[in-house]
């Protein structure tokens, strides 16, 4: 089937989400590939190795895209390797600026999200060769959840505009093929797939990112407490306490 | 056109440090200039002029600006969103990655 060539607008993506209102990961996939030729699909060397499984599946020669923010576990390129080797993928390793981690470097040095947050450095090292990939595509695919965060994933649908990424000229859609899925299912379709995954699974990592921002948690801790966890004081910060009792 | 910018006093007397930052920008940027009225959010002080603006607007999160036209009040919390819809001025790109980190909070994914 050719590309969707309309542009999908508000209209077209909320018939699309209930046409994949009782879908399974699987058939959204399926379904994102046949209305896209140019889509992409996000892998960070985690546990969204699952969607790469089904879409090599579907569509030999998908492609895959990882940012390399220079600072992820040898681990983590070890195992992108070994899935580039693994599945008849087209996998783009996308880099950040290196000017902007210079400056960023030369100011602050190498550890300063640890003093003013993890958003400074992400924005160069993540969001802007993101925003340079993903110009390229009219689609992408993410393995976002639902559980994965309470504060920030529950509204995660299917398919949707991405707002952050869109222009009024380019339309930019993202499929969330996972979203309904538990962690609990995700690893249940990994190992009964016999699929690759990252040996800091092993470790007790359950969110992998960067090195210096990622750590282990603990039996029922919730999987987002391993990314920037000394964070939580300082947003409190930014709050205003403005109630009089 | 009457731009207040809220910034924060911590209750140790310090400033907050996103406030700091964001100050910063405006001087480096030279967009000071553009700021009618800065008022202070002391967290000692909940009469104080940027707590009791807080409170009047429903803000919850400093700094903020708030920006009057024809007495149509507009509230930006995000700096970089300020700059490019008020002050109708180009930012590079890392300030537009750093925006869109700041408006998508579901990107704490990547």
């Amino acid at each position: 089937m050719p590309e969707h060539h309309a542009k999908p607008n508000e209209n077209t993506i909320s018939q699309w989400r209930q046409d994949l209102a009782d879908a399974s990961p699987q058939t959204i996939v399926a379904f994102a590939l046949e209305k896209f030729k140019h889509i992409t699909i996000s892998f960070s060397g985690a546990e969204d190795v699952a969607l790469v499984q089904m879409a090599a599946k579907i569509k030999p020669n998908v492609s895959v895209f990882s940012l390399d923010t220079g600072r992820l576990h040898p681990e983590t390129y070890q195992f992108i390797e070994t899935i580039r080797n693994t599945y008849p993928i087209d996998l783009k390793i996308s880099f950040p600026d290196p000017a902007a981690v210079s400056e960023l470097t030369q100011q602050k040095g190498l550890f300063s999200f640890y003093q003013d947050g993890h958003k400074e450095c992400c924005a160069i090292r993540k969001v802007a060769p993101l925003r340079i990939m993903l110009k390229h595509y009219n689609a992408w695919m993410t393995g976002q959840r639902q559980d994965q965060s309470p504060d920030t994933r529950q509204n995660v649908e299917v398919v949707q505009l991405d707002k952050a990424f869109s222009s009024p000229q380019k339309p930019l859609i993202k499929f969330n093929p996972l979203a309904r899925w538990s962690s609990q299912q995700v690893w249940d379709y990994i190992r009964a797939e016999d699929i690759p995954y990252n040996p800091l699974h092993q470790q007790g990592f359950t969110s992998i990112g960067c090195a210096p921002c990622t750590k282990p948690v603990l039996p029922n801790q919730h999987e987002r407490e391993g990314r920037w966890w000394w964070e939580e004081a300082t947003q409190k910060e930014c709050g205003l306490h403005v109630r009089t009792e | 056109m009457h731009i207040t910018l809220v910034k924060k006093i911590l209750k140790d007397g310090s400033a907050c440090k996103k406030c700091a930052d964001v100050l910063n920008r405006l001087n480096k940027n030279d967009q000071m200039k553009f700021i009618d009225e800065t008022l202070t959010a002391d967290e000692r002080d909940l009469n104080s002029p940027g707590m009791l603006l807080a409170k009047e607007l429903g803000i919850e999160q400093a700094p903020f600006f708030v920006v009057t036209t024809n007495g149509t009040q507009k509230v930006y919390t995000v700096y970089f969103q300020f700059v490019k819809e008020v002050l109708q001025q180009k930012t590079d790109a890392k300030e537009d990655a750093q925006d869109i980190l700041d408006q998508n909070s579901d990107l704490d994914f990547l």
